[in-house]
């Protein structure tokens, strides 16, 4: 077990090395953000002036080595539009980003399980048809699109709920329901899937044979079952809707870590995004370390199998 | 449940929901907002970089900012591009190398401290912003002769010195307590930045929003508005969503299909302001013998083929300026040319003339995302409907900057900018040999250029300036399109919103003078 458990965290390890290497490049492949920096027209003397203050003008090589030594220490460097160190930054809409996912899950799984369940339950009749319509439209509305049609509804219209901002209770509603929609649709599916793999197997036909109540059938001997893959989707959604939340979070000017990657994509400001990155990477990487080895201690076939 | 309990609880929901579409923060109270309060919603990211002003960029949108918490030696103000504010008065020696400014007396920094000539010079040495080499390789020495009286030494007469030391090209001229930055650090000037201007700080949440409130000794006059808030809002539609419902005061950048809503909107005004940011072709081929660019009757069509006025009207609704030169209406030594009028039916005996009849391929029509699409199509449009047959290329702003800076982009490239300064930085950045964007020029343009450069003797060098203008305009070196308006929504509590007060400053400003309508 603990040689399966250090494997695991070597590939963990390297996953995050690779994962540093390829952020880095790939915000430099997409420009010099000096550029956006100044205003179009400026002199080579500003632009070339804010390329030393950043350290830009170094050799790739240099610049990766300061900036690995720097991760190593725990310092994810200063951000160069908003010059500040990033990780206070970061620590600063992380909250946020939190509360937010908190709320778009709690939505997502309170909607998405139970009509998962009906849905399964009643397979191919009405309910069954209802989630398919909801699942669809959750999966391929644009979020920005039910975002600005909620505003336009709640805030404008009716004028229940505020456009945007945080702060209070009723800020989070609308975020989160444009948030959560897509995810409750994911997780419906899948536990429609789930409970259906589980109705027809056949400890389930032995407890209804038994004479079980179908009440007990579905929800001790079914449910729980088909719970483990939803619960493991939901705790991999959860670290994306806290890191990538970038269209809702800047529709409703959401402060939280989604948008703050966008705003360090938009400025090219390359420590933002390697932070955000290799942040949620983290979170990423950490979440399956432990489904994984949350596996083995469940499934020894696992470990052995490795 | 009891019906006196069930009474309760639908009161406690009533309330909530009451309170609900105010979007009250958890902890605030009517009466905050009622006391003075005014809320700017803002379409870019606040960065604590705009909080000091030695790190000016070279671009407009700190002084958004800067007018609020800090004041400058002389800068732009309602009816004075060059207004006395922290100097009361300043001359020039006759040989053009010294400046000494008097400073106005028992101006107070926000922490109390009184403001000096040692303050001034420290912030001229401390400035490391946009044209901060150039600046101090022009400034032999800061002297200060008293406490009210510093003065600045050239190494040589420079006429543009107050053009970068008096306008927003540079924010050497805004001052910062000296004592209080030493103190704190630079770092810590950030967090909390100390100014002279007429909004003290208060709170700043990075990418959320800027809380300021009234200086009560600023010198000009006391803010009428006790707290002004700066809330970055990314999306327009959500800006425009706030100001509806009367979340924030005013909302900049609101475009196209929204601008309209708000001028359909009761209660709500669209305020275009401008700065200087004008648009306009460039034929990087005209010099090229082989290229239809080459001939001036082309580049002529091409200008003659531009409906101007109709792409203002679909784009901006008519509030833009429409362009005659590449240079902003609003710059220092503009020249006014004669407008192109549109005239399709010209442009094609123009083309026909010069062997083109039936019109040529002329590749690509280079810009960036947002107006090179915005403008740049209905250019393409307009020219290809004479025969000019262009594809549009839109790029990310970036890499189309740096394609266009390293002489890359081929056919009509769709240039602009809103770079501060004058003619002269205009025209040395884009119409003079060795210009970052200068794909080409004629002589006579260059020996105007170096001509004008040690003229002190303004009437002179503005006769320079406007024969090289006129010269560009000759052999149509450019096609100027339009001087885009920066359009606004403003809300119905606002009595001053301040905004078009100071010309080509595209913000509300000077924010002493925002005042809130009477209830």
């Amino acid at each position: 077990m603990k040689r399966y458990i250090l494997k695991r965290v070597g590939y963990a390890l390297i996953s995050l090395v690779l994962l540093s290497v390829t952020i880095f490049l790939f915000v430099r492949v997409t420009g010099d953000p000096a550029v956006l920096l100044v205003e179009p027209g400026a002199s080579q003397a500003d632009i070339d002036a804010i390329r030393t203050q950043f350290g830009l003008d170094r050799p790739l090589w240099v610049q990766y080595g300061h900036f690995a030594v720097s991760l190593l220490r725990g310092d994810l460097g200063h951000s160069f539009y908003y010059r500040m160190p990033v990780l206070e930054l970061y620590l600063s809409r992380l909250p946020n980003s939190l509360l937010l996912a908190a709320a778009a899950m709690a939505f997502s799984l309170v909607i998405g399980i139970p009509t998962g369940i009906i849905a399964a339950v009643r397979v191919n009749r009405w309910w069954d048809s209802a989630g398919k319509v909801f699942a669809l439209l959750g999966l391929s509305l644009p979020s920005f699109w039910v975002g600005l049609l909620l505003i336009l509804f709640f805030s404008v219209y009716l004028g229940w709920l505020p456009s945007s901002g945080s702060g209070s209770a009723a800020h989070v509603v609308m975020p989160a329901f444009a948030l959560g929609w897509y995810f409750a649709a994911a997780h419906m599916r899948l536990t429609r899937s789930s409970m259906l793999d589980v109705l027809g197997s056949e400890y389930v036909k032995l407890a209804r044979l038994k004479g079980l109540p179908e009440a007990l059938v579905i929800g001790k001997h079914a449910f729980k079952n088909a719970l483990i893959p939803v619960l493991t989707l939901a705790g991999i959604n959860l670290v994306i809707m806290v890191n990538v939340a970038v269209v809702v979070e800047t529709v409703f000017a959401w402060p939280g870590v989604g948008r703050l990657l966008a705003e360090g994509i938009a400025f090219r400001d390359f420590p933002v995004v390697q932070a955000t990155v290799i942040l949620g990477g983290f979170m990423i990487v950490i979440v399956n370390l432990l489904v994984d080895v949350l596996y083995a201690v469940i499934d020894p076939r696992i470990r052995l199998e490795r | 449940m009891r019906p006196g309990r069930a009474r309760s609880v639908v009161l406690a929901l009533g309330l909530a929901l009451a309170l609900l579409p105010a979007g009250l923060p958890i902890g605030a109270t009517a009466a905050e907002a009622a006391e003075g309060q005014a809320t700017w919603a803002v379409h870019i990211t606040l960065a604590p970089t705009w909080f000091d002003p030695a790190e000016t960029p070279g671009i407009i949108t700190p002084f958004m900012v800067l007018y609020a918490l800090h004041d400058a030696l002389v800068k732009p103000m309602p009816g004075k591009p060059m207004a006395p504010c922290l100097a009361e008065s300043w001359t020039a020696s006759k040989d053009g190398l010294v400046y000494e400014f008097v400073l106005r007396k028992n101006v107070r920094f926000h922490n109390g401290e009184v403001m000096t000539a040692e303050d001034v010079k420290f912030s001229f040495e401390r400035y490391r912003g946009a044209s901060a080499s150039l600046l101090k390789s022009k400034v032999a020495r800061v002297e200060v002769v008293d406490p009210l009286r510093v003065r600045f030494v050239l190494k040589q007469a420079w006429p543009d010195f107050l053009a970068f030391y008096a306008t927003p090209a540079t924010g050497a001229a805004w001052i910062v307590p000296k004592k209080y930055v030493e103190q704190v650090g630079e770092e810590g000037f950030k967090k909390a930045p100390v100014g002279a201007g007429p909004y003290k700080f208060v709170a700043f949440k990075p990418g959320v929003e800027l809380t300021l409130e009234a200086h009560e000794g600023y010198w000009r006059k006391p803010p009428a508005v006790k707290t002004l808030v700066f809330r970055t809002i990314p999306d327009e539609s959500t800006r425009l969503a706030a100001l509806t419902r009367g979340e924030v005061d005013l909302a900049y950048s609101i475009t196209g299909p929204l601008a309209e809503e708000v001028k359909r909107t009761p209660g709500l005004q669209l305020v275009p302001t401008y700065f200087l940011f004008t648009t306009w072709l460039v034929f990087p081929d005209q010099w090229d013998p082989k290229s239809p660019w080459h001939d001036r009757r082309v580049r002529l069509a091409a200008n003659l083929a531009i409906d101007r006025a109709g792409i203002n009207q679909a784009v901006y609704l008519g509030l833009s300026k429409l362009s005659h030169s590449f240079i902003p209406q609003g710059m220092e030594y503009y020249w006014s040319p004669p407008p192109y009028a549109y005239d399709p039916k010209r442009a094609r005996a123009l083309l026909a003339e010069a062997g083109y009849p039936n019109g040529f391929e002329s590749g690509d029509l280079s810009g960036d995302t947002i107006y090179g699409v915005a403008i740049g199509e209905p250019v393409a449009n307009y020219l290809q409907q004479v025969g000019i047959r262009l594809r549009l290329r839109p790029m990310e702003r970036a890499a189309f900057f740096k394609e266009y800076g390293e002489k890359k982009l081929r056919g009509v490239i769709f240039s602009g900018s809103g770079a501060p300064g004058n003619a002269p930085t205009r025209l040395e950045q884009y119409a003079v040999t060795g210009g970052r964007y200068t794909y080409g020029t004629y002589p006579d343009v260059d020996g105007l250029y170096g001509e004008q450069a040690n003229e002190m003797n303004p009437r002179v060098r503005q006769q320079i300036l406007h024969k090289m203008q006129q010269l560009i305009h000759e052999k149509v070196m450019f096609g100027p399109v339009i001087e885009p308006a920066f359009l606004n929504g403003v809300g119905p509590r606002l009595e001053v919103h301040g905004l078009g007060l100071i010309a080509n400053h595209a913000y509300s400003a000077p924010y002493e003078d925002l005042r809130l309508k009477r209830p």
